[in-house]
Protein backbone atom coordinates (compact mmCIF):
# COMPACT_ATOMS: atom_id res chain seq x y z
CA UNK A 1 0.00 0.00 0.00
CA UNK A 2 1.44 3.65 -0.91
CA UNK A 3 2.14 6.17 1.82
CA UNK A 4 -0.21 7.88 1.23
CA UNK A 5 -3.02 5.47 0.95
CA UNK A 6 -1.75 4.38 4.19
CA UNK A 7 -2.39 7.80 5.56
CA UNK A 8 -5.39 8.12 3.89
CA UNK A 9 -6.83 4.85 5.91
CA UNK A 10 -4.46 6.21 9.38
CA UNK A 11 -7.04 9.45 8.93
CA UNK A 12 -10.08 7.26 8.38
CA UNK A 13 -9.54 5.01 11.68
CA UNK A 14 -8.48 7.96 13.90
CA UNK A 15 -11.59 10.53 12.82
CA UNK A 16 -8.99 13.21 14.36
CA UNK A 17 -9.39 17.01 14.21
CA UNK A 18 -8.12 19.25 12.08
CA UNK A 19 -8.11 22.92 12.33
CA UNK A 20 -7.44 25.16 9.71
CA UNK A 21 -6.98 28.65 10.40
CA UNK A 22 -6.62 29.96 7.12
CA UNK A 23 -10.65 29.46 6.57
CA UNK A 24 -10.87 33.17 4.12
CA UNK A 25 -9.75 30.45 1.09
CA UNK A 26 -11.72 28.83 -0.97
CA UNK A 27 -9.06 25.73 -0.90
CA UNK A 28 -9.35 25.71 2.83
CA UNK A 29 -13.31 25.30 2.80
CA UNK A 30 -13.29 22.91 -0.15
CA UNK A 31 -10.90 20.59 1.48
CA UNK A 32 -12.34 20.71 5.08
CA UNK A 33 -16.04 19.74 3.08
CA UNK A 34 -13.99 17.30 1.40
CA UNK A 35 -12.27 15.64 4.87
CA UNK A 36 -15.98 15.78 6.49
CA UNK A 37 -17.68 13.89 3.68
CA UNK A 38 -15.26 11.34 3.26
CA UNK A 39 -15.26 10.84 6.77
CA UNK A 40 -11.42 11.12 6.81
CA UNK A 41 -11.30 14.19 9.97
CA UNK A 42 -13.80 16.28 12.01
CA UNK A 43 -12.34 20.14 10.43
CA UNK A 44 -12.49 23.22 12.26
CA UNK A 45 -12.17 26.34 9.82
CA UNK A 46 -11.28 29.34 11.61
CA UNK A 47 -12.35 32.99 10.30
CA UNK A 48 -15.01 35.98 10.55
CA UNK A 49 -18.21 33.83 9.62
CA UNK A 50 -19.09 36.24 6.35
CA UNK A 51 -15.54 35.39 4.84
CA UNK A 52 -16.04 31.80 5.46
CA UNK A 53 -19.52 31.86 4.01
CA UNK A 54 -17.90 34.05 0.81
CA UNK A 55 -14.88 31.83 0.63
CA UNK A 56 -17.06 28.68 0.68
CA UNK A 57 -19.65 30.14 -2.13
CA UNK A 58 -16.49 30.76 -4.00
CA UNK A 59 -15.31 26.70 -3.85
CA UNK A 60 -18.93 25.94 -4.74
CA UNK A 61 -19.62 23.68 -1.38
CA UNK A 62 -22.23 23.40 1.45
CA UNK A 63 -20.34 24.67 4.55
CA UNK A 64 -23.42 23.30 6.82
CA UNK A 65 -21.61 20.10 8.46
CA UNK A 66 -18.08 22.07 9.50
CA UNK A 67 -17.53 23.43 12.16
CA UNK A 68 -16.40 27.33 11.96
CA UNK A 69 -15.99 30.11 14.55
CA UNK A 70 -14.00 33.51 14.84
CA UNK A 71 -11.29 33.09 17.11
CA UNK A 72 -11.92 36.42 18.22
CA UNK A 73 -15.42 35.97 19.33
CA UNK A 74 -13.91 32.15 21.05
CA UNK A 75 -14.63 31.45 24.84
CA UNK A 76 -11.74 30.18 24.91
CA UNK A 77 -9.64 32.93 24.45
CA UNK A 78 -8.89 33.63 28.45
CA UNK A 79 -7.81 30.15 28.58
CA UNK A 80 -5.91 29.89 25.93
CA UNK A 81 -3.83 33.15 26.73
CA UNK A 82 -3.14 31.64 30.07
CA UNK A 83 -1.77 28.55 28.79
CA UNK A 84 0.32 30.58 25.96
CA UNK A 85 2.04 33.35 29.15
CA UNK A 86 3.01 29.95 31.19
CA UNK A 87 6.08 30.49 32.77
CA UNK A 88 7.35 33.41 30.83
CA UNK A 89 6.98 37.53 31.24
CA UNK A 90 4.49 38.09 28.72
CA UNK A 91 1.62 40.50 29.31
CA UNK A 92 -1.66 39.09 29.29
CA UNK A 93 -3.60 41.82 27.11
CA UNK A 94 -0.19 40.51 24.94
CA UNK A 95 -1.19 37.12 25.72
CA UNK A 96 -4.43 37.31 24.66
CA UNK A 97 -3.73 39.34 21.57
CA UNK A 98 -1.86 36.70 20.18
CA UNK A 99 -3.94 34.19 20.91
CA UNK A 100 -6.59 36.22 18.88
CA UNK A 101 -4.43 35.75 15.83
CA UNK A 102 -5.88 32.25 13.73
CA UNK A 103 -2.71 30.76 13.24
CA UNK A 104 -1.69 31.27 17.35
CA UNK A 105 -5.29 30.60 18.52
CA UNK A 106 -4.93 27.30 16.22
CA UNK A 107 -1.90 26.35 17.51
CA UNK A 108 -3.62 26.29 20.97
CA UNK A 109 -6.03 24.82 19.91
CA UNK A 110 -3.46 21.66 19.19
CA UNK A 111 -1.22 22.45 22.37
CA UNK A 112 -4.57 22.54 24.55
CA UNK A 113 -5.64 19.16 23.06
CA UNK A 114 -8.34 20.98 21.50
CA UNK A 115 -7.75 19.49 17.95
CA UNK A 116 -5.05 16.87 17.05
CA UNK A 117 -3.39 19.05 13.98
CA UNK A 118 -3.11 22.42 12.39
CA UNK A 119 -2.72 23.04 8.82
CA UNK A 120 -1.66 26.00 7.53
CA UNK A 121 -0.03 28.45 4.91
CA UNK A 122 -1.84 28.56 1.91
CA UNK A 123 -2.08 32.57 2.72
CA UNK A 124 0.97 32.65 5.70
CA UNK A 125 4.71 33.10 5.04
CA UNK A 126 6.70 29.56 6.46
CA UNK A 127 8.45 31.32 8.58
CA UNK A 128 4.91 32.44 9.94
CA UNK A 129 3.57 29.19 10.66
CA UNK A 130 6.77 27.79 12.14
CA UNK A 131 7.18 31.07 14.67
CA UNK A 132 3.15 30.10 15.96
CA UNK A 133 4.06 26.46 15.91
CA UNK A 134 7.20 27.45 18.50
CA UNK A 135 4.98 29.65 20.21
CA UNK A 136 2.09 27.35 20.78
CA UNK A 137 2.18 23.93 19.86
CA UNK A 138 6.70 24.02 21.38
CA UNK A 139 9.15 21.28 20.09
CA UNK A 140 8.85 17.71 20.56
CA UNK A 141 10.96 16.21 23.40
CA UNK A 142 14.75 16.63 23.20
CA UNK A 143 14.24 18.61 19.56
CA UNK A 144 15.28 22.65 19.32
CA UNK A 145 14.63 23.07 16.09
CA UNK A 146 12.08 23.09 13.39
CA UNK A 147 12.67 21.33 9.79
CA UNK A 148 10.97 19.66 7.33
CA UNK A 149 10.66 16.44 5.37
CA UNK A 150 9.69 15.44 2.00
CA UNK A 151 7.89 12.12 1.12
CA UNK A 152 9.61 10.72 -1.61
CA UNK A 153 7.93 7.99 -3.65
CA UNK A 154 9.52 6.39 -6.31
CA UNK A 155 7.75 4.44 -8.88
CA UNK A 156 7.90 0.56 -9.30
CA UNK A 157 10.42 -1.06 -11.41
CA UNK A 158 11.24 -4.58 -12.92
CA UNK A 159 12.95 -5.42 -10.37
CA UNK A 160 11.67 -2.94 -7.03
CA UNK A 161 8.29 -2.48 -5.98
CA UNK A 162 7.30 1.15 -5.01
CA UNK A 163 9.36 2.93 -2.59
CA UNK A 164 8.85 5.92 -0.03
CA UNK A 165 12.10 7.51 1.42
CA UNK A 166 12.06 10.45 3.59
CA UNK A 167 14.25 13.64 2.68
CA UNK A 168 15.53 16.19 5.14
CA UNK A 169 15.61 19.35 5.50
CA UNK A 170 14.97 20.34 1.94
CA UNK A 171 12.80 23.50 3.44
CA UNK A 172 13.52 25.25 6.54
CA UNK A 173 17.09 25.35 7.60
CA UNK A 174 19.84 26.57 5.54
CA UNK A 175 22.99 25.78 6.89
CA UNK A 176 22.37 24.12 9.81
CA UNK A 177 24.85 23.52 12.60
CA UNK A 178 25.97 19.94 13.56
CA UNK A 179 23.73 20.21 16.50
CA UNK A 180 20.59 21.53 14.56
CA UNK A 181 22.15 18.44 11.97
CA UNK A 182 21.31 15.96 14.99
CA UNK A 183 17.69 17.34 15.27
CA UNK A 184 16.70 17.10 11.88
CA UNK A 185 18.00 13.84 11.68
CA UNK A 186 16.05 12.80 15.34
CA UNK A 187 12.70 14.30 14.04
CA UNK A 188 12.85 12.41 10.20
CA UNK A 189 13.44 9.14 12.51
CA UNK A 190 10.62 9.96 14.25
CA UNK A 191 8.93 10.92 11.25
CA UNK A 192 9.36 8.12 9.02
CA UNK A 193 8.54 5.73 12.22
CA UNK A 194 5.13 6.97 12.34
CA UNK A 195 4.46 7.14 8.02
CA UNK A 196 6.94 4.47 6.49
CA UNK A 197 5.98 0.59 6.65
CA UNK A 198 9.84 -0.27 7.24
CA UNK A 199 11.43 1.03 10.29
CA UNK A 200 13.53 4.41 9.68
CA UNK A 201 17.38 3.74 8.74
CA UNK A 202 18.68 7.00 8.70
CA UNK A 203 22.30 8.29 6.93
CA UNK A 204 23.75 11.16 7.30
CA UNK A 205 24.98 11.78 3.75
CA UNK A 206 27.90 13.85 2.84
CA UNK A 207 30.80 14.09 0.33
CA UNK A 208 32.37 11.68 1.82
CA UNK A 209 31.96 8.21 2.82
CA UNK A 210 33.24 6.64 6.39
CA UNK A 211 36.31 9.17 6.61
CA UNK A 212 37.23 9.01 2.67
CA UNK A 213 37.62 12.94 2.58
CA UNK A 214 38.91 15.37 5.31
CA UNK A 215 37.05 18.92 5.41
CA UNK A 216 35.20 20.90 8.04
CA UNK A 217 32.04 20.18 6.41
CA UNK A 218 32.16 16.39 6.74
CA UNK A 219 33.69 17.02 10.46
CA UNK A 220 30.18 18.84 10.98
CA UNK A 221 28.32 15.84 9.79
CA UNK A 222 30.70 13.29 11.46
CA UNK A 223 29.77 15.72 14.98
CA UNK A 224 26.18 15.55 14.09
CA UNK A 225 25.55 11.65 13.86
CA UNK A 226 27.41 11.80 17.28
CA UNK A 227 25.27 13.95 18.97
CA UNK A 228 22.56 12.34 17.56
CA UNK A 229 23.12 9.25 18.85
CA UNK A 230 24.08 10.50 22.39
CA UNK A 231 20.87 11.67 22.26
CA UNK A 232 18.77 8.70 21.06
CA UNK A 233 20.40 5.63 20.91
CA UNK A 234 17.37 3.86 19.62
CA UNK A 235 17.45 5.25 15.88
CA UNK A 236 18.96 3.43 13.26
CA UNK A 237 21.40 5.55 12.24
CA UNK A 238 24.68 5.85 10.21
CA UNK A 239 27.50 7.68 8.46
CA UNK A 240 28.74 10.06 7.08
CA UNK A 241 28.04 8.79 3.71
CA UNK A 242 28.01 9.57 0.01
CA UNK A 243 24.08 8.93 -1.31
CA UNK A 244 25.48 5.62 -3.25
CA UNK A 245 26.73 4.24 0.41
CA UNK A 246 23.41 5.04 1.36
CA UNK A 247 20.89 3.57 -0.94
CA UNK A 248 23.22 0.97 -3.14
CA UNK A 249 24.10 -2.66 -1.57
CA UNK A 250 26.81 -3.49 -3.25
CA UNK A 251 28.36 0.13 -3.35
CA UNK A 252 28.05 -0.21 0.52
CA UNK A 253 29.73 -3.39 0.88
CA UNK A 254 32.82 -2.18 -0.95
CA UNK A 255 32.97 1.20 0.93
CA UNK A 256 31.93 0.69 4.57
CA UNK A 257 34.38 -1.56 6.57
CA UNK A 258 32.13 -1.52 10.20
CA UNK A 259 29.13 -3.61 10.77
CA UNK A 260 26.02 -1.34 9.69
CA UNK A 261 22.16 -1.57 9.33
CA UNK A 262 21.74 1.59 7.58
CA UNK A 263 25.22 1.83 4.65
CA UNK A 264 22.99 0.33 0.90
CA UNK A 265 19.66 0.44 3.07
CA UNK A 266 18.62 3.97 4.21
CA UNK A 267 15.27 4.90 3.76
CA UNK A 268 15.73 8.31 5.30
CA UNK A 269 18.18 10.68 4.15
CA UNK A 270 19.46 13.54 6.00
CA UNK A 271 21.25 16.44 3.42
CA UNK A 272 24.10 18.24 5.41
CA UNK A 273 22.83 21.81 4.19
CA UNK A 274 19.69 23.14 1.97
CA UNK A 275 21.49 23.56 -0.80
CA UNK A 276 21.91 19.68 -1.05
CA UNK A 277 18.93 19.00 0.30
CA UNK A 278 16.54 20.82 -2.60
CA UNK A 279 18.57 19.96 -5.44
CA UNK A 280 19.12 16.43 -3.88
CA UNK A 281 14.80 16.30 -4.17
CA UNK A 282 14.11 17.68 -7.00
CA UNK A 283 16.91 16.03 -9.06
CA UNK A 284 15.52 13.02 -7.22
CA UNK A 285 11.62 13.88 -8.24
CA UNK A 286 12.55 15.20 -11.92
CA UNK A 287 15.08 12.49 -12.97
CA UNK A 288 13.92 9.33 -11.48
CA UNK A 289 10.14 10.37 -11.96
CA UNK A 290 9.57 10.11 -8.41
CA UNK A 291 6.69 12.02 -6.90
CA UNK A 292 7.24 14.42 -3.94
CA UNK A 293 4.90 14.82 -0.99
CA UNK A 294 5.83 17.87 1.16
CA UNK A 295 7.02 19.99 2.32
CA UNK A 296 5.86 18.66 6.20
CA UNK A 297 7.15 20.40 9.32
CA UNK A 298 8.46 18.43 12.08
CA UNK A 299 10.25 18.76 15.18
CA UNK A 300 6.95 19.73 16.94
CA UNK A 301 4.97 18.53 20.15
CA UNK A 302 2.06 17.71 18.07
CA UNK A 303 2.17 17.65 14.23
CA UNK A 304 1.50 20.73 12.68
CA UNK A 305 1.89 21.90 8.53
CA UNK A 306 2.73 23.89 5.79
CA UNK A 307 1.56 24.44 2.82
CA UNK A 308 2.92 26.30 -0.26
CA UNK A 309 0.73 29.37 -0.94
CA UNK A 310 -0.55 27.49 -4.43
CA UNK A 311 -1.43 24.04 -2.82
CA UNK A 312 -4.22 22.58 -4.45
CA UNK A 313 -7.39 21.14 -2.67
CA UNK A 314 -5.84 17.45 -3.33
CA UNK A 315 -2.53 18.61 -1.62
CA UNK A 316 -4.45 20.03 1.44
CA UNK A 317 -6.56 16.90 1.80
CA UNK A 318 -3.34 14.70 1.54
CA UNK A 319 -1.50 17.10 3.63
CA UNK A 320 -4.21 16.88 6.08
CA UNK A 321 -3.87 13.12 6.22
CA UNK A 322 -0.20 12.38 6.33
CA UNK A 323 -0.49 15.23 9.28
CA UNK A 324 -3.31 12.97 11.00
CA UNK A 325 -1.58 9.32 9.98
CA UNK A 326 1.18 11.22 12.45
CA UNK A 327 -0.80 12.12 15.78
CA UNK B 1 3.96 66.64 26.99
CA UNK B 2 2.62 63.11 25.80
CA UNK B 3 5.39 60.50 25.08
CA UNK B 4 6.73 61.09 21.40
CA UNK B 5 6.41 57.64 18.76
CA UNK B 6 10.19 56.87 19.38
CA UNK B 7 9.66 56.99 23.14
CA UNK B 8 6.76 54.85 23.10
CA UNK B 9 8.21 52.64 20.50
CA UNK B 10 11.95 52.31 22.73
CA UNK B 11 9.35 51.38 26.45
CA UNK B 12 7.61 48.81 24.01
CA UNK B 13 10.97 47.49 22.83
CA UNK B 14 12.42 47.32 26.55
CA UNK B 15 9.33 45.85 28.01
CA UNK B 16 9.16 43.07 25.34
CA UNK B 17 13.16 42.52 25.22
CA UNK B 18 13.49 42.71 28.80
CA UNK B 19 16.69 45.47 28.05
CA UNK B 20 16.74 49.54 29.12
CA UNK B 21 15.37 51.77 27.46
CA UNK B 22 18.20 54.16 27.98
CA UNK B 23 19.96 51.67 25.64
CA UNK B 24 18.45 51.76 22.70
CA UNK B 25 19.48 54.08 19.57
CA UNK B 26 16.88 54.98 17.54
CA UNK B 27 18.23 52.86 14.10
CA UNK B 28 18.94 49.91 16.65
CA UNK B 29 18.51 46.62 14.74
CA UNK B 30 15.98 44.27 16.56
CA UNK B 31 17.92 41.44 15.85
CA UNK B 32 21.36 41.88 15.37
CA UNK B 33 21.62 44.70 17.93
CA UNK B 34 19.29 44.82 20.87
CA UNK B 35 19.11 40.72 20.72
CA UNK B 36 15.71 40.09 19.80
CA UNK B 37 14.69 36.14 19.04
CA UNK B 38 12.80 35.89 15.65
CA UNK B 39 10.77 34.06 17.52
CA UNK B 40 9.90 37.74 19.30
CA UNK B 41 9.13 39.57 16.72
CA UNK B 42 5.10 38.19 16.63
CA UNK B 43 5.42 39.30 20.00
CA UNK B 44 6.87 42.76 19.58
CA UNK B 45 4.13 43.59 17.04
CA UNK B 46 1.45 42.62 19.19
CA UNK B 47 2.66 45.00 21.78
CA UNK B 48 2.98 47.65 19.28
CA UNK B 49 -0.72 47.25 18.61
CA UNK B 50 -1.72 47.23 22.32
CA UNK B 51 0.31 50.09 22.48
CA UNK B 52 -0.83 52.45 19.82
CA UNK B 53 -4.26 51.07 19.36
CA UNK B 54 -4.06 49.63 15.64
CA UNK B 55 -3.69 46.59 13.78
CA UNK B 56 -1.15 45.95 11.77
CA UNK B 57 -0.24 43.13 8.84
CA UNK B 58 1.80 40.58 10.46
CA UNK B 59 4.17 39.99 7.17
CA UNK B 60 4.34 43.93 6.11
CA UNK B 61 5.56 44.57 10.16
CA UNK B 62 7.70 41.83 10.48
CA UNK B 63 9.75 43.04 7.52
CA UNK B 64 10.60 46.52 9.73
CA UNK B 65 13.71 45.67 11.26
CA UNK B 66 14.86 48.80 12.85
CA UNK B 67 13.84 50.61 15.50
CA UNK B 68 13.37 54.29 13.59
CA UNK B 69 11.98 52.00 11.03
CA UNK B 70 9.35 50.68 13.26
CA UNK B 71 8.72 54.32 14.50
CA UNK B 72 8.22 55.13 10.94
CA UNK B 73 5.62 51.91 10.31
CA UNK B 74 3.57 52.67 13.35
CA UNK B 75 3.39 56.62 12.90
CA UNK B 76 1.73 56.08 9.36
CA UNK B 77 -0.25 53.14 10.75
CA UNK B 78 -1.55 55.42 13.53
CA UNK B 79 -2.58 58.06 11.06
CA UNK B 80 -4.43 56.31 8.58
CA UNK B 81 -6.60 54.62 11.76
CA UNK B 82 -6.84 57.44 13.86
CA UNK B 83 -6.04 60.04 11.30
Amino acid sequence: MSVLARSFESAAQKQGTIVFPEGNDPRIIASAHRLATEQLARPIVLGKQDRVLAAAEEAGVDPSGITMFDPAESEELERYASTYRQGRTLKESIALRMVKKPLFFAGMMVACGDADTMVAGVSNATATVIQAGVLTVGFAEGIQTPSSFFLMVLPSTSDQDERCLVFADCAVNIDPSAEELADIAIASARSAAKLLSDPPRVAMLSLSTCGSASHPHVEKVTNALEIARSRDSSILIDGEFQADTALVAKVAAKKVKHASEVAGQANVLIFPTLDAGNIGYKLTQYLADAKAIGPFLQGFARPISDLSRGASVDDIVATSAVCLAQT
Amino acid sequence: MSDSVLDRVKRVVAETLEIDAGSIDDAARFVEDLGAQSIQSVELVAAFEEEFDIDMDDDEALAVKTVDGAVEFIAAAVEKQHG
